[in-house]
């Protein structure tokens, strides 16, 4: 070939493969991420389903969310390492933003799943499940929205043209939503677990409980309706009626409620699952609970049991325990408050078996080689070496006693009595199966309990005026509470019949005390006292000194917790998003 | 010889590099001339001169001794002498057979050759304004790659350290930000200039290039000489031009150094005895339990405490590192064929454990000027690169160790948990960094090679086409292994609990540029250039990681996963699972001209047509136009004799960034995983929507106007240039942070407008030059940038607080409360009514609502809230400058470059805790050891730091404590060289040996961050890492570079050697 050819040749080459290429060039193809398209097909749907579920545990777990559930309440004072901000009512936005995001990124989700999966190509069984739980999924984010936020956004559409306005819907609205998703929901989903939806997840008994609550809530609220007692009442008492066909019960024993291994059991109506699984829970060991979506509610309850030394309450000595896995992690949290446990809710801690069911009050010496007290030697398994007893002690009952005693009061010295640092521990979240102490639990978390269907339907038979009935559910719940598998059956039958009440003893008072007492620390309190209208009242009677200062500032400022300032912030358009009062 | 033969036996001669010359035009028969060509100053010989018959393409070059020979039709011709540098010279040859020439060079600096996009000008011919450095000049600072190189070397390119890990590339930025962005990420590949290397687009990294390689470099900085990069100009363009061999004796050069490395200075943090007075101060503090202390000392730590011991664990850890510098290189050829080719290897030895950076690379290039007609060549840069980034968090662990507590024990072991008896027990003694290494892993290595051929085809005599094709491919394999008992994996106490990964990512680019160029003079005076360009790029990239939990034994590391106890493929930002492709068609025209060469015009209109938006939106057209003056070639400037040079610059031009990733406008879900129930029957994967897509995403687009002007003074003995700048950007491609009730938190939208403006000054001076051989030389730059937002997302918008915007500011500001001083126990009164006690952090109350531009309004209403924020600061520097001084004696040569960024902020998280995952953990309740600060006691009233307080982590307003002033003056480096004479070195066979000294960052003239204790350096070394507000939001943009408790930086002492033979 000549040399002009072949430069000829050449360049022409060049010049086709250049252009030849390009057709395709500019054609997007993506495969590394999935498009929001993916929702219109069977398992875009489901997958939808278990990411709200698995962004649960964003919520459900974490010390943020607990601070907002129990912190300024009655039942709870701040521990010694916790975030005081809830607990005094000096909340700053920066603590509040988690249940916001996770309920509008899920909603939105769900009327992705809503919107496509009603077309979907699915058999009828199938799809009503997938929708039942879109329906009350959608619900359950509205209810805790309207209840923390008053009136929020109200979104039914799924979302795909962002837009920078956005305002509040009434409060009404939003309840008739959640009574209409949870209603529809109620039949669509399964009576019992059933594949893919295992383990604990939503089913009817569940959307009824929470149709239920929100009818009862509804009652409380400026949006009430006269029927919502009624509706309450009737909802809770069918399903107690029909708790067999569902698969629910109460334990025989308290003690049996919040067991390990007991998650999944009869008196469980929706559990967050957790496993031990990278990817699936989340979870790896020896991670030091890392994860910001693992299930730390074992440690912020927990006092700080290594930091006591022998002498205390002189320095220098020997740490009477070592931290480890039977007494777990301490994060020092949140403390009980112990004026009102001690003298009003548990204040029968005879016949009532749930004070012990709750708190761990004793550790058992576990440090080697022995520790001595000025009062004795610790032998390790056999000797208490910390005890908190909710009563005070003799002198000479301290002088004999080889360990370190922590009372309420401590006799007036403070160095003896409950502080933020050491206090009883609440124990329904422990996990005594964790591989390393530092790790989280992978027990799935507990959210709703058949329990409190007889709470719920006691609280609206009272608001109608049916102490009977409200007795009667109250009692079942009293009488059951009084067993204790280490009492004979005669001792049992008596702490039954101390426990059992009579119509004319049902407050509102009672109601709330009994609720603390059935489910004190389970990430519920300060949405009962703000239903009730009780926050107030309680927080001046029975957290005078730590809530109520902040809280008395402008009463009616704080039943709702703030909107997070990212939301009035980012509402750039159109009017803008208020504040609710107080912030 | 026949042609095909001769053309074969080139070919065969580019493998060979020992090819002879061959001249190019032989006919018998006629009149042959030989002579040489010589410099008529120094009388050397010019090799390489090109010899031709005046106006046709008849012609040789001169060989290795300056000779040529060359055969002529009859010898009444006239031959042309010309060379690069140098005036071009006729000889009519009237019957002669042996013609000597002497050329006498051009002014220097003035006929340079400047590398612009797709060509080179004379640097009297450029109309944009443009920087060129020497490779020698880069190489004046040793540095591990050409950015870091390039600090204070050059106005208006900003260069700002993030990082001092070895190998690490800084943050750069041409005339400042222009494009809105929310991560780091992206705001450097919006903001960031475009690489070029040797002509082609790179996708490679900057460390892939060895400095010593480098022969010269031009940054474009305006629009009008960025314009022909079109989508891709906006951030400024940096051409790169490697070392190519030049025709004449082969050349050997070794070039090495090696010298120590040791930090600048420690974290000032507290010793033993403050330690203890700290943590009673405390207690002292401790306002929900007064008097008492959780974290009070260990039994330990008391002995300790009596003993006298005071650890300091920043000095047991942190070592002398060293930096070995080797390059080899040969490079020659004759008039035909030129060849380099160079091997270097550079290593950094971290003063961390652990901690190193290593490069081997190879460079070669080859030319062939295959016939009149046809020159084709190749470059090839190939590396591989391995970078150990130490094990967990070394600094800020080292920080929060408490100084009572012993190292070793009595036996002389480590002490294996020095904080036994605290509550972080379970802390592993940081000499396991050392005493462990096998046990730690973090890693990551990379190959790079990239390739680039071009052909050159003189179709005409005024017309060639021109051929570049460029193939770049990267491959980093990266790695982690974490012990158990070691200081990077404290949890772990068996090796189950091991955990591991492996990541590995690919990134190719290929691209081929098909160029038209013709350039003819007319009438002698009309000079017309055109460039055409027809190029297309493809870029791919594809990653992926998996993660184990658990391995048999230590010295498996991650080298086999599946020995792991569990393994998992989860997408992280680590080692993310990615795919991703962007497509690239670009058409462009180019036309200079210029009058007599007093008067130049440049016009160019390039078209880019990209991937990465929908259809209908991804073509764009960038227009451009400069015109210069060369006024010295007025005749009126002639008797000025004071101006020895003068030209003015006018341009104006339009770019933008493509950045945005590829299927922005698709949107995506983001994924999560669930199980229903106990065991695996339940789980599955789960997605929620994060993002929205929005298909409507068209180009950006900045518009600039530069004008300068380029002058030289007293026979040139001062020279510079001096530019002032406008831009425009308009239709920004931002991330939008939506209101979190959308379901997602963000969307990509064309919304928004910056401008920017800026005054560049760069002198050149040959101060002193005397007749006893001393020189002293001054170049200094200054250049003052200012960037601000114009318009948000929508018009009525004036403060966009979630990302950080602020209508009339700068592109990132610091949005929070104002710290005034500390509540003091005579104000305990006033302090109470804002919930506070004498001891903690005061801000000022100063707004009950915020207005449209964000700031507080309204006056003090006796709460402190979201509506007290304003802005404290932010990040752009009032100025930053350079200076370097080169003296010169015989023999010896001095040169000293500092370096000035003034007037911006710094945030230091590390003294800021909101008792979550950002700023210092504990930092104020005395569980850590911590930053040695002035703290607030009844008895020491102090302003600056708030009481210790026992009951919480939780500090209020503590982001107020971090925003510093960063401005700084350093000595970046100071280096002493000695060249020895040539004629000592003659007899060894030795052209060139210089040996010298160089101490890099040898000092801190002036830095307040560093005088008030915050640490031993106030440039960054990371970014984020801030504490929340206390009163909502983050009040730092996460693009921000911060000060954090990462690597301090290092002062090296180096000595080296640059040896030719």
């Amino acid at each position: 070939m000549k040399l002009k050819t072949k430069i000829y040749f050449i360049s022409s080459v060049a010049v086709l493969l250049t252009f030849s290429s390009c057709s395709k060039l500019l054609v997007e193809q993506p495969r590394s991420q999935i498009t929001p398209q993916f929702f219109s097909t069977p398992g875009g749907i489901l997958g939808g389903i278990a990411g709200v579920y698995s962004d649960m545990r964003n919520l459900w777990g974490t010390e943020g969310f607990l601070n907002m559930c129990v912190g300024g309440t009655d039942e709870d004072l701040v521990g010694g390492s916790g975030n005081p901000n809830f607990f005094t009512y000096s909340i700053v936005n920066s603590d509040i933003v988690g249940l916001w995001n996770i309920a509008y990124q899920d909603i939105n989700t769900l009327n992705g799943v809503l919107q496509y999966g009603a077309s979907a190509n699915l058999d009828s069984t199938t799809k009503n499940q997938y929708l039942g739980q879109a329906k009350f999924l959608r619900a359950f984010y509205y209810f805790y929205l309207v209840q923390t936020y008053g009136p929020v956004p109200l979104h039914l559409k799924f979302i795909t043209v962002p837009s920078t306005a956005d305002s509040r819907a009434p409060i009404a609205d939003i309840y008739n939503q959640i009574i209409q998703d949870l209603t529809q929901a109620s039949t669509e989903l399964a009576p019992v677990p059933t594949a893919p939806f295992l383990g604990k997840p939503a089913t009817q008994p569940t959307a009824l409980y929470l149709l239920a609550k929100a009818y009862l809530t509804r009652g409380w609220s400026s949006a009430a309706q006269a029927s919502d007692f009624d509706s309450a009442s009737t909802i809770a008492s069918n399903l107690i009626a029909n708790a067999s066909i569902y698969g629910l019960g109460l334990w025989q024993d308290y003690a049996n409620v919040n067991k390990p291994g007991n998650e999944y059991g009869e008196e469980s109506l929706m559990v967050i699952d957790h496993q031990n699984s990278l990817t699936y829970g989340d979870y790896t060991i020896g991670t030091y609970a890392s994860g910001p979506k693992e299930n730390k509610s074992c440690f912020y309850f927990r006092p700080n049991y290594p930091a006591v030394n022998a002498n205390y309450p002189a320095g220098g000595g020997a740490g009477v325990m070592t931290r480890d896995i039977t007494n777990g992690r301490p994060f020092i949290r949140v403390r009980p408050n112990g004026p009102y446990l001690l003298n009003e809710a548990f204040a029968d801690r005879i016949n009532d078996s749930r004070w012990d069911n709750t708190f761990q009050t004793v550790w058992i010496a576990n440090t080697t080689p022995a520790v001595v007290t000025p009062r004795g030697t610790l032998i390790p398994g056999v000797d208490t070496a910390i005890w908190t007893p909710p009563y005070e002690v003799s002198a000479a009952e301290r002088a004999s006693f080889p360990g370190i005693i922590f009372t309420p009061d401590g006799e007036g010295d403070k160095d003896s009595s409950w502080s933020p640092n050491m206090f009883p521990s609440m124990k329904k979240y422990d996990d005594p199966n964790k591989v390393q102490i530092n790790d989280a639990s992978t027990r799935p978390f507990i959210i709703f309990k058949f329990s409190e269907v007889y709470l719920i339907a006691a609280e609206a038979y009272y608001k109608q005026g049916d102490l009977v009935d409200a007795a009667a559910m109250l009692n079942v719940l009293r009488q059951r509470a009084a067993y204790r598998s280490t009492n004979t059956a005669a001792q049992n039958a008596a702490a039954v019949t101390a426990m059992t009440i009579v119509p004319s003893q049902v407050t509102l008072d009672f109601i709330l005390d009994e609720r603390t007492r059935e489910l004190y620390g389970e990430y519920q309190r300060w949405w009962d006292l703000v239903r009730t209208n009780s926050l107030a009242e309680r927080l001046q009677r029975f957290n005078p000194l730590e809530a109520y200062p902040g809280f008395s500032k402008e009463p009616t400022d704080y039943v709702l917790r703030p909107v997070p300032q990212t939301e009035i912030d980012l509402v750039t358009s159109g009017p803008p998003f208020p504040q609710n009062p107080g912030y | 010889m026949p042609k095909n033969l001769r053309l074969i036996k080139q070919l065969t001669g580019c493998f060979c590099i020992l090819q002879t010359l061959i001249p190019i035009s032989l006919y018998a028969q006629r009149p042959v001339i030989s002579g040489k060509v010589f410099d008529v100053a120094t009388n050397n010989p010019l090799i390489g001169v090109t010899v031709s018959l005046k106006g046709t393409q008849t012609g040789t070059f001169t060989n290795v001794n300056g000779s040529y020979h060359l055969s002529i039709p009859n010898s009444g011709d006239t031959l042309e002498f010309s060379f690069l540098g140098y005036l071009k010279r006729d000889f009519a040859v009237r019957e002669r057979r042996f013609i000597n020439v002497g050329l006498s060079a051009t002014r220097q600096s003035l006929n340079e050759v400047v590398v612009v996009g797709y060509g080179t000008q004379q640097k009297s011919d450029v109309t944009g304004s443009i920087v060129t450095l020497k490779g020698s000049t880069i190489l004046q600072v040793p540095s591990p790659n050409l950015i870091a190189g390039l600090q204070g070397r050059a106005s208006g390119v900003d260069i700002v350290s993030n990082s001092s890990n070895p190998g690490a590339i800084p943050q750069i930025r041409i005339r400042g930000d222009r494009t809105l962005t929310t991560t780091a990420s992206a705001d450097d590949a919006q903001n960031g200039p475009l690489v070029v290397v040797d002509g082609i687009p790179y996708s490679g990294n900057i460390n892939d290039i060895n400095p010593d390689d480098i022969a010269n470099v031009s940054i474009l900085k305006d629009a009008s000489a960025t314009a022909i990069y079109g989508s891709r100009g906006s951030g400024g363009v940096i051409i790169i031009t490697t070392k190519r061999g030049t025709p004449g004796r082969q050349v050997f050069t070794y070039n090495a150094y090696y010298g120590v490395d040791n930090i600048t200075g420690e974290y000032p943090v507290f010793n033993g005895p403050q330690y203890a007075a700290y943590k009673t101060a405390a207690a002292a503090g401790n306002n929900v339990n007064p008097g008492t202390n959780a974290y009070g000392l260990t039994t330990a730590e008391a002995a300790g405490l009596a003993k006298g011991v005071s650890t300091d664990w920043q000095k047991l850890i942190f070592r002398q590192g060293y930096t070995d510098d080797q390059e080899i290189s040969v490079a020659g050829g004759n008039q035909a064929i030129q060849y380099s080719m160079g091997a270097g290897y550079y290593k950094v030895q971290g003063v961390v454990p652990g901690q190193n950076f290593t490069r081997y690379s190879i460079h070669s290039t080859i030319d062939d000027q295959v016939n009149r007609h046809i020159k084709i060549g190749y470059t090839g840069i190939n590396s591989m690169e391995y970078t150990n980034f130490g094990g967990g968090d070394p600094v800020g662990g080292l920080v929060r160790l408490s100084p009572l507590t012993a190292p070793y024990n009595a036996d002389g072991s480590i002490n294996l948990y020095p904080q036994i008896g605290a509550l972080d027990a379970n802390v592993v003694n940081p000499l396991t960094l050392i005493t462990d290494q096998q046990a730690i892993v973090n890693n990551d290595r990379r190959l790079n090679t990239f390739n680039s051929l071009y052909g050159v085809w003189q179709i005409i005599p005024n017309l060639k086409y021109r051929i570049n094709v460029g193939l770049n491919y990267s491959q980093d394999q990266s790695g982690t292994y974490f012990g158990p008992n070691t200081f990077a994996n404290g949890n772990a106490t068996a090796l189950s609990q091991a955990n591991e990964s492996v990541g590995n990512s690919e990134s190719y680019s290929a691209t081929v540029e098909n160029l038209l160029i013709f350039d003819k003079t007319f009438a002698g005076k009309h000079r017309l250039t055109f460039t055409g360009l027809y190029s297309v790029e493809k870029d791919h990239t594809q990653s992926s990681g998996i993660f184990g939990t658990g391995i048999p034994a230590d010295y498996i590391q991650n080298y086999n996963l599946s020995l792991a106890n569990t393994v998992n493929a989860s997408n992280s930002s680590s080692n993310p699972w990615n795919y991703a492709d962007r497509g690239l068609i670009s058409y462009m025209a180019r036309v200079n001209y210029s009058f007599e060469n007093r008067f130049l015009l440049t016009a160019t209109l390039r078209t880019d047509g990209s991937s990465v938006l929908s259809v209908g939106n991804q073509y764009y057209t960038y227009p451009a136009f400069a015109a210069g003056w060369n006024m010295t070639n007025e005749r009126f400037m002639q008797h000025i004799k004071a101006i020895s040079y003068l030209k003015l610059r006018a341009g104006w031009g339009i770019t933008s960034s493509q950045s945005i990733n590829p299927y922005s406008t698709l949107g995506a879900l983001g994924v999560d995983y669930y199980n229903f129930g106990p065991g695996t029957a339940g789980q599955n994967t789960g997605y929620l929507v994060q993002t929205l897509g929005n298909k409507n995403l068209k180009w950006q687009s900045t518009a600039e106007l530069n004008l300068g002007a380029d002058f030289g003074l007293f026979n040139n003995r001062i020279t510079g240039s001096i530019d002032v700048y406008n831009q425009n950007t308009n239709n920004i491609l931002l991330s939008e942070s939506l209101p979190p009730s959308n379901g997602a938190g963000s969307t990509i939208v064309n919304a928004g407008k910056t401008k920017g403006h800026g005054f560049e000054i760069s002198v050149s001076s040959l101060n002193i030059r005397t007749h006893s051989g001393f020189t002293w030389r001054t170049d200094v730059n200054v250049s003052v940038n200012r960037n601000e937002v114009v318009a948000l997302q929508n018009p009525t918008l004036l403060a966009d607080i979630g990302n950080g915007w602020f209508v009339g500011q700068p592109l990132s500001v610091i949005y929070d409360v104002k710290k005034i001083g500390i509540w003091q126990t005579a104000d305990s009164t006033q302090a109470a009514s804002y919930g506070e006690k004498p001891g903690m952090i005061r801000v000022q109350d100063v707004g009950t609502t915020t207005d449209a531009k964000g700031n507080p309004s309204g006056g003090p209403d006796g709460k402190i809230n979201a509506a007290d924020r304003q802005i404290i600061g932010n990040f752009e520097p009032r100025w930053t400058g350079g200076l370097t001084n080169t003296f010169s004696y015989k023999g010896i040569d001095l040169t000293v470059v500092m370096f000035a960024r003034m007037g911006m902020m710094v945030v230091v998280p590390y003294v800021m805790s909101d008792g979550g995952a950002q700023g210092f953990d504990f930092f104020n309740n005395s569980r850590n050891n911590s930053l040695k600060r002035n703290y607030w006691t009844p008895n020491n009233p102090t302003n600056a730091f708030p009481q210790p307080n026992a009951a919480t982590d939780y500090t209020n307003y503590s982001s107020t404590l971090g925003y510093v002033d960063g401005s700084f003056i350093k000595v970046r480096s100071i280096d002493l060289g000695y060249t020895i004479p040539p004629k000592v070195l003659e007899k060894a066979g030795i052209s060139s040996l210089r040996v010298y000294l160089t101490v890099a960052n040898p000092f801190i003239l002036y830095s307040p961050f560093v005088k008030q204790g915050y640490g031993p350096d106030p440039e960054g070394n990371g970014y984020g890492g801030v504490s929340t507000s206390t009163v909502g939001g983050t009040p730092v943009p996460g693009r921000a570079i911060t000060v954090n408790l990462n690597t301090p930086p290092t002062r090296q002492f180096n000595i080296g050697v640059n040896l030719q033979f």
